[in-house]
Protein backbone atom coordinates (compact mmCIF):
# COMPACT_ATOMS: atom_id res chain seq x y z
CA UNK A 1 0.00 0.00 0.00
CA UNK A 2 2.79 2.38 0.93
CA UNK A 3 4.57 1.45 -2.31
CA UNK A 4 1.42 2.21 -4.34
CA UNK A 5 1.05 5.65 -2.71
CA UNK A 6 4.76 6.28 -3.35
CA UNK A 7 4.53 5.43 -7.09
CA UNK A 8 1.25 7.34 -7.45
CA UNK A 9 2.93 10.41 -5.88
CA UNK A 10 5.84 10.13 -8.32
CA UNK A 11 3.35 9.86 -11.20
CA UNK A 12 1.44 12.96 -10.04
CA UNK A 13 4.73 14.82 -9.62
CA UNK A 14 5.82 13.90 -13.14
CA UNK A 15 2.48 15.03 -14.59
CA UNK A 16 2.69 18.29 -12.69
CA UNK A 17 6.25 18.86 -14.00
CA UNK A 18 5.11 18.18 -17.56
CA UNK A 19 2.19 20.56 -17.12
CA UNK A 20 4.42 23.39 -15.86
CA UNK A 21 7.03 22.80 -18.57
CA UNK A 22 4.34 22.90 -21.24
CA UNK A 23 2.95 26.13 -19.78
CA UNK A 24 6.38 27.81 -19.58
CA UNK A 25 6.69 28.03 -23.38
CA UNK A 26 3.18 28.00 -24.77
CA UNK A 27 4.26 28.92 -28.35
CA UNK A 28 5.28 26.00 -30.52
CA UNK A 29 8.41 26.33 -32.69
CA UNK A 30 7.72 28.40 -35.79
CA UNK A 31 4.34 29.73 -34.66
CA UNK A 32 3.29 32.76 -36.72
CA UNK A 33 3.32 35.20 -33.79
CA UNK A 34 6.77 34.09 -32.69
CA UNK A 35 8.18 34.39 -36.23
CA UNK A 36 6.80 37.90 -36.71
CA UNK A 37 8.08 39.03 -33.33
CA UNK A 38 11.51 37.52 -34.02
CA UNK A 39 11.78 39.29 -37.36
CA UNK A 40 10.72 42.62 -35.82
CA UNK A 41 13.25 42.26 -33.03
CA UNK A 42 16.05 41.55 -35.52
CA UNK A 43 15.10 44.54 -37.70
CA UNK A 44 15.05 46.83 -34.64
CA UNK A 45 18.44 45.63 -33.50
CA UNK A 46 20.00 46.01 -36.94
CA UNK A 47 18.56 49.50 -37.28
CA UNK A 48 20.10 50.38 -33.92
CA UNK A 49 23.65 50.04 -35.26
CA UNK A 50 24.65 53.43 -36.58
CA UNK A 51 25.75 53.79 -40.23
CA UNK A 52 29.47 53.57 -40.93
CA UNK A 53 29.44 57.11 -42.43
CA UNK A 54 28.44 58.49 -39.04
CA UNK A 55 31.19 56.51 -37.30
CA UNK A 56 33.73 57.93 -39.76
CA UNK A 57 32.38 61.43 -39.04
CA UNK A 58 32.85 61.03 -35.27
CA UNK A 59 36.43 59.82 -35.63
CA UNK A 60 37.31 62.05 -38.63
CA UNK A 61 40.88 63.33 -38.28
CA UNK A 62 40.13 66.35 -40.53
CA UNK A 63 37.99 67.91 -37.77
CA UNK A 64 40.89 67.58 -35.35
CA UNK A 65 43.30 69.05 -37.94
CA UNK A 66 40.93 71.98 -38.41
CA UNK A 67 40.63 72.72 -34.68
CA UNK A 68 44.37 72.29 -34.17
CA UNK A 69 45.20 74.80 -36.90
CA UNK A 70 42.38 77.32 -36.32
CA UNK A 71 41.55 77.39 -32.62
CA UNK A 72 43.33 78.24 -29.35
CA UNK A 73 44.28 75.68 -26.70
CA UNK A 74 40.98 76.02 -24.79
CA UNK A 75 38.91 75.08 -27.84
CA UNK A 76 41.30 72.23 -28.68
CA UNK A 77 40.83 70.67 -25.27
CA UNK A 78 37.05 71.21 -25.48
CA UNK A 79 37.04 69.44 -28.85
CA UNK A 80 38.99 66.43 -27.56
CA UNK A 81 36.80 66.20 -24.47
CA UNK A 82 33.57 66.36 -26.51
CA UNK A 83 34.69 63.81 -29.11
CA UNK A 84 35.86 61.50 -26.37
CA UNK A 85 32.37 61.60 -24.82
CA UNK A 86 30.73 60.83 -28.18
CA UNK A 87 33.20 58.01 -28.92
CA UNK A 88 32.51 56.40 -25.54
CA UNK A 89 28.75 56.79 -26.07
CA UNK A 90 29.04 55.08 -29.46
CA UNK A 91 31.10 52.16 -28.11
CA UNK A 92 28.61 51.73 -25.29
CA UNK A 93 25.72 51.73 -27.73
CA UNK A 94 27.38 49.07 -29.93
CA UNK A 95 28.03 46.97 -26.85
CA UNK A 96 24.39 47.19 -25.76
CA UNK A 97 23.09 46.39 -29.26
CA UNK A 98 25.33 43.38 -29.60
CA UNK A 99 24.33 42.17 -26.15
CA UNK A 100 20.65 42.43 -27.13
CA UNK A 101 21.32 40.56 -30.38
CA UNK A 102 23.13 37.84 -28.44
CA UNK A 103 20.23 37.48 -25.98
CA UNK A 104 17.84 37.36 -28.91
CA UNK A 105 19.82 34.52 -30.55
CA UNK A 106 19.99 32.59 -27.30
CA UNK A 107 16.20 32.82 -27.09
CA UNK A 108 15.82 31.85 -30.76
CA UNK A 109 18.10 28.84 -30.41
CA UNK A 110 15.66 27.41 -27.89
CA UNK A 111 12.65 27.97 -30.14
CA UNK A 112 13.69 27.16 -33.70
CA UNK A 113 14.99 23.83 -34.95
CA UNK A 114 15.91 25.34 -38.33
CA UNK A 115 18.80 27.46 -37.01
CA UNK A 116 22.13 26.50 -38.58
CA UNK A 117 24.54 25.30 -35.85
CA UNK A 118 27.61 26.39 -37.85
CA UNK A 119 26.27 29.94 -38.28
CA UNK A 120 25.21 30.08 -34.64
CA UNK A 121 28.75 29.05 -33.62
CA UNK A 122 30.22 31.72 -35.92
CA UNK A 123 27.88 34.28 -34.36
CA UNK A 124 28.84 33.25 -30.84
CA UNK A 125 32.52 33.80 -31.74
CA UNK A 126 31.71 37.17 -33.36
CA UNK A 127 29.82 38.28 -30.26
CA UNK A 128 32.67 37.24 -27.99
CA UNK A 129 35.24 39.04 -30.20
CA UNK A 130 33.09 42.17 -30.33
CA UNK A 131 32.60 42.24 -26.56
CA UNK A 132 36.39 42.15 -26.10
CA UNK A 133 36.95 44.78 -28.85
CA UNK A 134 34.37 47.10 -27.22
CA UNK A 135 36.06 46.88 -23.83
CA UNK A 136 39.48 47.41 -25.42
CA UNK A 137 38.32 50.42 -27.45
CA UNK A 138 36.65 51.94 -24.38
CA UNK A 139 39.94 51.69 -22.48
CA UNK A 140 42.00 53.07 -25.39
CA UNK A 141 39.65 56.04 -25.97
CA UNK A 142 39.46 56.74 -22.25
CA UNK A 143 43.25 56.84 -21.88
CA UNK A 144 44.45 58.01 -25.29
CA UNK A 145 41.52 60.09 -26.57
CA UNK A 146 39.17 59.66 -29.56
CA UNK A 147 41.88 59.48 -32.23
CA UNK A 148 44.12 56.97 -30.48
CA UNK A 149 43.03 53.82 -32.32
CA UNK A 150 41.48 54.51 -35.76
CA UNK A 151 42.11 50.96 -36.97
CA UNK A 152 40.36 49.46 -33.97
CA UNK A 153 37.36 51.74 -34.60
CA UNK A 154 37.09 50.60 -38.22
CA UNK A 155 37.60 46.98 -37.24
CA UNK A 156 34.91 47.19 -34.58
CA UNK A 157 32.38 48.91 -36.85
CA UNK A 158 33.06 46.30 -39.55
CA UNK A 159 32.79 43.41 -37.10
CA UNK A 160 29.49 44.72 -35.70
CA UNK A 161 27.95 44.97 -39.16
CA UNK A 162 29.38 41.51 -40.03
CA UNK A 163 27.75 40.03 -36.92
CA UNK A 164 24.43 41.54 -38.04
CA UNK A 165 24.86 39.99 -41.50
CA UNK A 166 25.51 36.53 -40.03
CA UNK A 167 22.52 37.03 -37.79
CA UNK A 168 20.43 37.87 -40.85
CA UNK A 169 21.65 34.71 -42.64
CA UNK A 170 21.01 32.63 -39.57
CA UNK A 171 17.43 33.84 -39.42
CA UNK A 172 16.90 33.78 -43.20
CA UNK A 173 13.93 31.48 -42.73
CA UNK A 174 12.12 34.45 -41.20
CA UNK A 175 11.86 35.97 -44.69
CA UNK A 176 9.25 38.45 -45.81
CA UNK A 177 7.42 36.01 -48.09
CA UNK A 178 6.95 33.56 -45.27
CA UNK A 179 5.81 36.33 -42.95
CA UNK A 180 3.47 37.59 -45.68
CA UNK A 181 1.76 34.20 -45.69
CA UNK A 182 1.70 34.16 -41.92
CA UNK A 183 0.20 37.62 -41.85
CA UNK A 184 -2.73 36.37 -43.91
CA UNK A 185 -6.27 35.92 -42.62
CA UNK A 186 -5.64 32.36 -41.44
CA UNK A 187 -3.46 33.52 -38.57
CA UNK A 188 -5.71 36.38 -37.59
CA UNK A 189 -2.72 38.69 -36.97
CA UNK A 190 -2.17 41.97 -38.79
CA UNK A 191 1.22 43.04 -40.14
CA UNK A 192 2.76 45.95 -38.29
CA UNK B 1 -7.51 56.81 -44.58
CA UNK B 2 -3.82 55.89 -44.67
CA UNK B 3 -1.42 58.40 -46.23
CA UNK B 4 -0.10 57.12 -49.55
CA UNK B 5 3.70 57.08 -49.92
CA UNK B 6 3.44 58.33 -53.52
CA UNK B 7 1.56 61.44 -52.37
CA UNK B 8 4.18 62.10 -49.71
CA UNK B 9 6.95 61.80 -52.32
CA UNK B 10 5.14 64.30 -54.56
CA UNK B 11 4.77 66.66 -51.60
CA UNK B 12 8.49 66.29 -50.79
CA UNK B 13 9.35 67.18 -54.40
CA UNK B 14 6.99 70.14 -54.18
CA UNK B 15 8.56 71.57 -51.02
CA UNK B 16 12.07 70.96 -52.39
CA UNK B 17 11.25 72.76 -55.62
CA UNK B 18 9.26 75.69 -54.20
CA UNK B 19 10.89 76.37 -50.84
CA UNK B 20 14.07 74.45 -50.05
CA UNK B 21 15.74 75.35 -53.34
CA UNK B 22 15.77 78.93 -52.02
CA UNK B 23 17.55 77.83 -48.82
CA UNK B 24 20.96 76.53 -49.85
CA UNK B 25 22.50 75.73 -46.44
CA UNK B 26 21.45 72.65 -44.47
CA UNK B 27 21.66 74.62 -41.19
CA UNK B 28 19.08 77.15 -42.43
CA UNK B 29 16.89 74.32 -43.75
CA UNK B 30 17.03 72.54 -40.41
CA UNK B 31 15.99 75.67 -38.54
CA UNK B 32 13.26 76.49 -41.07
CA UNK B 33 11.79 72.97 -41.03
CA UNK B 34 11.98 72.71 -37.23
CA UNK B 35 10.01 75.97 -37.05
CA UNK B 36 7.21 74.30 -39.04
CA UNK B 37 6.70 71.86 -36.17
CA UNK B 38 4.23 72.45 -33.35
CA UNK B 39 6.09 71.87 -30.08
CA UNK B 40 2.94 70.67 -28.35
CA UNK B 41 1.97 67.99 -30.82
CA UNK B 42 5.15 67.29 -32.81
CA UNK B 43 3.13 67.75 -36.03
CA UNK B 44 4.33 69.89 -38.94
CA UNK B 45 2.11 72.55 -40.50
CA UNK B 46 2.42 74.30 -43.86
CA UNK B 47 -0.77 75.87 -45.20
CA UNK B 48 0.35 76.04 -48.84
CA UNK B 49 1.47 72.43 -48.93
CA UNK B 50 -1.64 71.25 -47.06
CA UNK B 51 -3.88 73.03 -49.58
CA UNK B 52 -2.13 71.30 -52.50
CA UNK B 53 -2.13 67.88 -50.81
CA UNK B 54 -3.67 67.05 -47.43
CA UNK B 55 -2.61 68.07 -43.93
CA UNK B 56 -1.45 64.50 -43.22
CA UNK B 57 0.63 64.29 -46.42
CA UNK B 58 2.11 67.76 -45.81
CA UNK B 59 3.07 66.76 -42.27
CA UNK B 60 4.85 63.58 -43.40
CA UNK B 61 6.60 65.37 -46.27
CA UNK B 62 7.92 68.07 -43.93
CA UNK B 63 9.08 65.43 -41.46
CA UNK B 64 10.98 63.65 -44.27
CA UNK B 65 12.62 66.91 -45.37
CA UNK B 66 13.50 67.70 -41.76
CA UNK B 67 15.25 64.34 -41.33
CA UNK B 68 17.09 64.88 -44.62
CA UNK B 69 18.34 68.32 -43.57
CA UNK B 70 19.41 66.93 -40.20
CA UNK B 71 21.37 64.08 -41.83
CA UNK B 72 23.05 66.52 -44.22
CA UNK B 73 24.13 68.72 -41.32
CA UNK B 74 25.43 65.75 -39.31
CA UNK B 75 27.58 64.66 -42.25
CA UNK B 76 29.19 68.14 -42.55
CA UNK B 77 32.76 68.58 -41.33
CA UNK B 78 33.41 70.98 -38.45
CA UNK B 79 34.93 73.48 -40.88
CA UNK B 80 31.72 73.41 -42.96
CA UNK B 81 29.54 73.78 -39.86
CA UNK B 82 31.51 76.83 -38.69
CA UNK B 83 31.22 78.30 -42.21
CA UNK B 84 27.46 77.68 -42.29
CA UNK B 85 27.06 79.31 -38.89
CA UNK B 86 28.99 82.40 -40.01
CA UNK B 87 26.74 82.70 -43.07
CA UNK B 88 23.66 82.17 -40.94
CA UNK B 89 24.73 84.91 -38.49
CA UNK B 90 25.22 87.29 -41.42
CA UNK B 91 21.76 86.45 -42.77
CA UNK B 92 20.10 87.24 -39.42
CA UNK B 93 21.71 90.73 -39.25
CA UNK B 94 22.46 90.14 -35.57
CA UNK B 95 25.68 91.15 -33.90
CA UNK B 96 27.95 88.04 -34.00
CA UNK B 97 28.86 88.53 -30.35
CA UNK B 98 25.19 88.64 -29.27
CA UNK B 99 24.39 85.67 -31.46
CA UNK B 100 27.19 83.51 -30.02
CA UNK B 101 26.27 84.48 -26.46
CA UNK B 102 22.57 83.71 -27.01
CA UNK B 103 23.24 80.37 -28.70
CA UNK B 104 25.67 79.31 -26.00
CA UNK B 105 23.16 80.12 -23.27
CA UNK B 106 19.89 79.03 -24.89
CA UNK B 107 21.20 76.16 -27.05
CA UNK B 108 18.27 76.59 -29.50
CA UNK B 109 19.62 73.80 -31.73
CA UNK B 110 18.39 71.28 -29.15
CA UNK B 111 14.79 71.77 -30.27
CA UNK B 112 15.68 71.51 -33.96
CA UNK B 113 16.24 67.74 -33.91
CA UNK B 114 13.68 65.50 -35.69
CA UNK B 115 11.78 62.98 -33.57
CA UNK B 116 13.16 59.44 -33.29
CA UNK B 117 16.70 60.64 -33.96
CA UNK B 118 19.29 58.28 -32.50
CA UNK B 119 20.43 59.87 -29.18
CA UNK B 120 24.13 59.39 -30.02
CA UNK B 121 23.70 61.19 -33.36
CA UNK B 122 21.74 64.03 -31.71
CA UNK B 123 24.40 64.31 -29.02
CA UNK B 124 27.09 64.46 -31.72
CA UNK B 125 25.36 67.40 -33.44
CA UNK B 126 24.90 69.28 -30.14
CA UNK B 127 28.56 68.71 -29.38
CA UNK B 128 29.58 69.97 -32.85
CA UNK B 129 27.51 73.13 -32.32
CA UNK B 130 29.18 73.66 -28.96
CA UNK B 131 32.65 73.37 -30.52
CA UNK B 132 31.69 75.56 -33.52
CA UNK B 133 30.42 78.27 -31.15
CA UNK B 134 33.69 78.08 -29.21
CA UNK B 135 35.65 78.48 -32.48
CA UNK B 136 33.54 81.49 -33.45
CA UNK B 137 33.90 83.06 -30.01
CA UNK B 138 37.69 82.61 -30.14
CA UNK B 139 37.74 84.29 -33.55
CA UNK B 140 35.68 87.22 -32.30
CA UNK B 141 37.97 87.61 -29.30
CA UNK B 142 41.12 87.55 -31.41
CA UNK B 143 39.58 90.04 -33.89
CA UNK B 144 38.79 92.37 -30.99
CA UNK B 145 42.29 92.16 -29.52
CA UNK B 146 44.01 92.88 -32.87
CA UNK B 147 45.23 96.51 -33.05
CA UNK B 148 43.39 98.70 -35.57
CA UNK B 149 45.70 99.62 -38.47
Amino acid sequence: MIQLIFFLSIGVLLFASLFFLARRNPRPEGSSGALIEARQALTALQGGLLPIEFVHRVFAPDDWEYVRSEAPAGVRSLFLEERKKIALLWVDQVRRQIRSLRHFHRGSARSYARLNPRLEMELALSFAGLAIACRLLQAVVYVGGPFAAPRLVNAMAGAASHACKISEQSLAFLNAAQLGVLNGPSTGRAAV
Amino acid sequence: MATRRVDVEHAVEDIRHRTLSEIPRSLDRLIYLASMRDYNTGLYYHDGLASRFTQEVACQALADCHREAFNQLVSCSLRELVGQMEEYIRSTHTSPRNFVTAWRKLEPYRVAVPVETDPVVAHFLFSSFKIALAVLEARLRSAQSEPVA
